[in-house]
């Protein structure tokens, strides 16, 4: 019994040393920056649901077997 | 929003190398850069199959997290371009790439690395659409013009599709159907024969 | 393929300009990280510095699109295959800035192979011959045109009066429009000689007299797209993934319907890689391998009884010589073992319609014809010929060689195959409207010769020299040719010789004191130029390429397509029409020659040529392809069905693309087509078609004419001759003929009424002009006339001679002494046990000057290098990329005296793609001759940026009993390492 009793005694003060144990994690993290070059007239007309269309299209047109 | 994809059908590939000149020819590629190129596995057995690779456009493109000087961007789309003035020919883009896309001319004196160049899905780059400048610096600028890559738009057998990713599924999810949805590598069938 | 492992060692590249190797390949992350440490030290890489490639680098100014410039589209085709390609070409100021895939066009649906990709490079053409060159005491001199048309002119008369006009070997091209070509056949007709050749001769002569033989036609068939509906392919040496890139789509389309594929090949080819089943086969072993797949056939009653019955002759014989063939005797000839034969005759009998591809591997042997014929008599016994999906798809080489072959420089026929004979030479000079005694005084009439029947005849009606033996022209005892004189010049235009065999005893014929005169006008300088150590008499003519002005050219299957001029001529060259019309003027006989041809500056009216075309060639058909429907053809092509070919709605709805031949009649009648050959489920007037009669009406007593077969419509319900004037009288179909056609067509027949109207009219009445005939088994004519097996010359079984030896050595064939016994009669195979076949790279094209010197396609394949299989290679302690020494075994016979093996140093690739036994080597190499680089015998900036050793140095001597096709597809050589 008094070893019982001992390991919940223990408990809360391993518990205790474990938290010794954490750490924050030491790995940088890199994300992509912002781009930092010129702007790309493209980047707007590939947002326009009309240029998707269109390339669909010649997709469709181009690419498929016919 | 659609996603540009290329995809290889490896049923289809022949290794003719249109791809490879097409993509030469369309964006004056010099000498010892292949932005695209035929790989074959199995070379000359029962098994061979060819696929043609260049850059695959990733979503969480590597080369653009490692970049130091943050020269990559993405369109909404899908398209990873790049910018040469900012670049420096440090090369991480190539250690990160796993396909190997990224490639450098060693166009000066002792082999000194220049700047990175790579596919890009006939997109040029940042300067504006279709100008001289453009050209001699990315090459051609397709996408602005409403067509596609032309390595894609020229596939002997229709193996590469370059395009709106759906579309392409579309495509080779029909392709599978048709096939019987098995492998027709060489040997299927002496493998699992019919009946 | 690149010169690789599977792991991919790094490329050893070979700097344009320099000829240093430089490193800097295509880069992998393994040779990357290996080459970075070198590229940091620097040092290392001294003595191959890549300061030159900052020069050779194609500037992207000179022909890089300018923005705010107008931009021209012209759309041609591709002038290196007969798929036959559409090209959209993109020009500003003149210069060809860009291509675009040409969608519209159903033969290629905007595909391209990667020389198709490539020709834009044709618009700069660093390496092009620039101006005239003459060779003056080893040295190239620049010359004006006037001057070297002069001196050559000059030349040419001088040896026309010494020795007659048959001492000029005048090589025409496949790569010629149909109009050049056209006119390079009447340049020789003029002249006075019989000796003009092309391309077709080494490529698919043995296919032409073989099908043509057998029923009627010798082209193909059916078409690449028609294969889509095919449920089985038998694909027999042809590696059409090579080959025919393009064709693929269609094949592989096919497969995706279902298609079986079986391809049977001595290599795994890339083709194979994409089939059902792979046969591997002994080189050599065709017909015995045809042979033992119908005795499966027939075992099994497996043959489509009805359809023999109705529609072919002679089976029953063919049914005695297959009978030999039981599996045992077939797989010890072909190696070939039971259990796959009968898996492919099952396939092939349980899948119909089904087609048969072949190409080089059953053409190019001596005995060539039996093969093809074989090939037919398979599909004929399971029924497969004339009917969607099945029929011969017989994929010819270059771009325009079925165009050539139908109307253009051949040595045995006039234009349209109409032969020599008298009557044929009479039919022409009513179409070019000269005397037929005038045209009959330009030829040598002073004796008559040998005609290789062992009767005589005028040398007008004897079949030239072929281009496969005109280093005998040369070479042989002017008492042995059945003509007055050797050949003292050649005259070689669009055609390069490194495709010929026996290079070293080519070399000794360049060298030789009787050759006076050596003409090259072709866009490059080609091997001819450089291999030999001639110092003096050569004439370089720089020549345009295709996209340097316009014309028709003729598809593999036979649809005509007409290109429109991309640029102007680059530097000083000059279309091939330009030049036959100026050496024509000075040799004296334009005025004749271009009588009814306008000639504006110089040029000769292209459309004026076809139009001439069209009023002569009524055997094939090439009748109602006008230049004005051809264009529309053009204009509309986006209305064609991409697999039947037809057009559905639009203006030319119901045409099939490209008005294929046969397109009876004129113009007016507006013919479809034949899209497909002997398909008898249309009306003729449709594109329906019967066999030919062209080999009588009966023989023993049987009938060789149809039995209850016939074409829709037709108001014979039987078999008929070839129409004539009297038939259509005996008929009462006469007075449908107007007055016109009457006059011109009384006393005449369907191939020689100048009116079209007994063509007309048969049709009008559901009947093919030219008869309704069985296919026949049995070619009487032919030396075997059931096609039997035969070793090779060189085999490496010479065990089997004694049962399947070769024919008899023959005094005069095609003019010439001709060997077969005699060189057979020697066993090479002990020092020589190598098989040694030879093929096509996807990236070259023909002998390569064109393709090694487009630096997108140099890069692609920068050595020459022979396939050995990986047992052979340890053999010989021969690893991967190591340097060896191909022999090839020379020529043991007393006639005419022993010749030395000639020998080529290649870089080795070990691949198990070659079986045990068998090596292969690309054929288009040139520029080098017996491991010597000849850079520096070439015009400067004209060497291609790819050199290397001609395969052919190492072949042998060996040709067709029928047609003097070479045997490059079964000789001998030994490997060793260099």
């Amino acid at each position: 019994m008094n070893s019982r009793k001992g390991l919940w005694m223990a408990l809360p003060a391993i518990a205790l040393f474990l938290t010794g144990c954490y750490d924050e994690p030491k790995a940088t993290f890199f994300e992509p920056g912002e781009y930092q070059g010129r702007p790309d007239p493209l980047v707007s007309l590939e947002a326009s649901a009309q240029q998707q269309q269109k390339l669909q299209e010649r997709l469709k047109t181009v690419q498929m077997d016919r | 929003m659609a996603r540009m994809k290329f995809l290889c059908d490896a049923e289809r590939c022949i290794e003719c190398n249109a791809c490879v000149v097409a993509c030469k020819n369309e964006n004056d590629v010099p000498w010892g850069v292949n932005r695209r190129r035929v790989i074959t596995l199995r070379d000359g057995e029962p098994g061979e199959k060819s696929i043609s690779v260049a850059c695959m456009h990733c979503t969480d493109a590597p080369c653009a997290a490692v970049c130091p000087v943050d020269c990559f961007y993405t369109t909404a789309d899908g398209i990873v371009l790049w910018s040469k003035d900012l670049c420096i020919g440090c090369g991480y883009c190539f250690y990160a790439c796993p396909f190997g896309a990224p490639q450098f001319p060693q166009e000066q004196a002792f082999g000194v690395r220049g700047k990175m160049d790579k596919c890009t899905f006939c997109a040029g780059g940042p300067l504006p659409d279709n100008s001289d400048e453009e050209y001699a610096e990315y090459g051609s600028n397709r996408i602005a013009e409403g067509k596609l890559p032309l390595c894609a738009e020229m596939c002997a057998t229709k193996a590469l599709l370059g395009g709106d990713g759906d579309v392409i599924a579309d495509i080779y999810r029909k392709r599978i159907l048709k096939r019987g949805g098995s492998s027709q590598s060489w040997g299927w069938e002496t493998a699992y024969p019919a009946g | 393929m690149k010169l690789r492992r599977k792991q991919a060692q790094a490329e050893r590249a070979v700097d344009p300009g320099s000829g240093f190797e430089v490193t800097g390949q295509t880069l992998d992350r393994r040779t990357f990280l290996r080459r970075s440490g070198l590229a940091l030290g620097g040092a290392a890489l001294s003595g191959a510095l890549p300061l030159t490639l900052v020069h050779k680098v194609r500037a992207a100014g000179e022909s890089a699109p300018r923005q705010g410039i107008e931009t021209e589209t012209r759309r041609s085709v591709c002038t290196h295959c007969s798929v036959g390609c559409g090209v959209i070409a993109e020009i500003q100021n003149g210069v060809w800035v860009g291509q675009e895939p040409d969608f519209e066009s159903p033969i290629n649906l905007g595909a391209h192979c990667a020389k198709g990709a490539s020709v834009r490079e044709h618009g700069s053409g660093d390496r092009r011959l620039k101006y005239p060159m003459e060779l003056v005491d080893g040295k190239w001199k620049r010359i004006s045109w006037d001057a070297a048309i002069e001196s050559i002119g000059n030349k040419l008369l001088e040896i026309r009066e010494k020795s007659g006009p048959d001492s000029l070997f005048f090589c025409g091209s496949s790569k010629a429009s149909n109009e050049g070509s056209y006119l390079q056949r009447k340049f020789a007709a003029f002249w006075g000689s019989n000796n003009v050749d092309h391309q077709a001769r080494i490529c698919h002569s043995t296919t032409v007299a073989g099908v043509a033989n057998t029923w009627g036609y010798g082209a193909m068939t059916n078409s690449y797209n028609d294969m889509h509906n095919c449920k089985s392919m038998l694909v027999c040496g042809s590696n059409a993934a090579e080959a025919h890139p393009v064709a693929m789509q269609h094949i592989l389309r096919g497969k995706e319907n279902g298609a079986k594929i079986i391809v049977v090949d001595p290599r795994f080819t890339r083709t194979a890689a994409h089939a059902h089943q792979y046969i591997r086969l002994r080189p050599g072993s065709d017909t015995a391998f045809i042979w033992g797949l119908l005795w499966h056939i027939f075992e099994n009653g497996w043959e489509d009884k009805e359809y023999i019955r109705q529609r072919v002759y002679g089976m029953d014989e063919v049914r005695g010589e297959v009978k030999k063939w039981d599996p045992k005797t077939t797989e010890d000839v072909t190696g070939v073992p039971e259990k796959d034969m009968f898996q492919c005759a099952k396939t092939l009998a349980e899948n119909r319609p089904g087609t048969i591809v072949w190409c080089m591997g059953h053409t190019q042997h001596h005995t060539g014809n039996n093969n093809t014929r074989a090939d037919c008599i398979l599909q004929l016994a399971l029924g497969n010929v004339g009917l969607s999906g099945g029929g011969a798809n017989i994929f010819r080489g270059h771009d325009n060689v079925q165009g050539a072959t139908d109307v253009g420089p051949n040595c045995h026929t006039l234009p349209g195959y109409y032969g020599l004979a008298e009557g044929a030479w009479q039919h022409w000079a009513r179409v070019w409207d000269v005397d037929y005694d005038w045209l009959r005084n330009r030829f040598d009439m002073s004796q008559q010769y040998d005609d290789g029947s062992g009767k005589l005849a005028y040398t007008m009606n004897i079949e030239g020299m072929p281009v496969s033996r005109w280093i005998d022209g040369i070479l042989e005892d002017k008492a042995n040719l059945s003509q007055k004189d050797n050949y003292h010049a050649i005259m070689f235009q669009g055609h390069a010789v490194n495709s010929q065999t026996r290079g070293v005893e080519m070399k000794q014929a360049l060298e030789s004191d009787r050759l006076e005169l050596v003409v090259i006008s072709d866009p490059y300088p080609t091997h001819l130029a450089v291999m030999s150590e001639r110092k003096n008499g050569t004439f370089l003519l720089p020549t345009c390429t295709q996209f340097e002005t316009y014309g028709s050219v003729t598809a593999s299957n036979r649809s005509l397509q007409w290109r429109e001029q991309i640029i102007e001529p680059l530097f000083e060259s000059k279309p091939d029409h330009e030049i036959l019309y100026l050496l024509a003027k000075k040799l004296g006989f334009a005025d004749q020659m271009f009588k009814h041809i306008e000639v504006h500056d110089n040029q000769p009216s292209i459309e004026d040529v076809l139009r001439e075309i069209n009023r002569g060639t009524w055997t094939i058909g090439y009748t109602g392809q006008s230049p004005e429907r051809l264009k529309e053809h053009a204009k509309y092509r986006s209305t064609f069905n991409t697999t039947t070919l037809r057009a559905e709605g639009g203006p030319l709805d119901g045409e099939y693309y490209g008005l294929p031949w046969p397109c009876w009649g004129t113009p007016d009648i507006k013919h479809p087509g034949t899209p497909i050959l002997y398909d008898p489920s249309k009306p003729v007037a449709e594109g329906g078609l019967v066999f030919r009669a062209r080999f009588g009406v009966e023989r023993d007593g049987v009938s060789l004419l149809a039995e209850d077969s016939y074409s829709v419509g037709s108001e014979i319900k039987d078999g008929y001759p070839e129409f004539t004037a009297d038939m259509l009288k005996q008929l009462g179909w006469w007075d449908d003929l107007v007055d016109q056609e009457k006059t011109a067509a009384e006393g005449r027949n369907w191939k020689t009424d100048l009116s079209g109207g007994i063509q007309r009219v048969a049709i009008k009445h559901g009947c093919a002009p030219f008869g309704n005939a069985k296919a026949r088994c049995v070619v009487w004519q032919f030396p075997d006339p059931v096609p039997v097996h035969r070793e090779p010359l060189y085999t490496p079984r010479y065990d089997l001679v004694e049962k399947y030896p070769t024919y008899e050595d023959r005094k005069s064939f095609w003019r010439l002494p001709t060997l077969y016994a005699s060189v057979q009669a020697t066993d090479y195979s002990k020092n020589f046990p190598l098989v040694f076949i030879s093929g096509r790279l996807t990236e070259y094209e023909g002998g390569g000057a064109e393709t090694r010197s487009n630096i997108w396609l140099a890069e692609l394949q920068q050595h020459m290098f022979v396939e050995i299989n990986p047992a052979d290679a340890n053999d010989r302690g021969i690893r991967d990329g190591d340097w060896v020494w191909l022999d090839g075994p020379g020529r043991d016979t007393q006639y005419p005296g022993p010749t030395r093996g000639g020998r080529i140093k290649v870089m080795a690739m070990v691949t198990p793609r070659v079986g045990r036994g068998v090596v292969w080597t690309p054929f288009h190499f040139g520029g080098w001759f017996e491991g010597q680089d000849l850079e520096s015998r070439y015009p400067p900036e004209t060497a291609p940026i790819v050199r290397g050793e001609a395969c052919n140095t190492a072949t042998t001597y060996g040709y067709d009993s029928v047609t003097q096709m070479q045997e490059t597809k079964a000789t001998l050589c030994q490997v060793q390492r260099a």
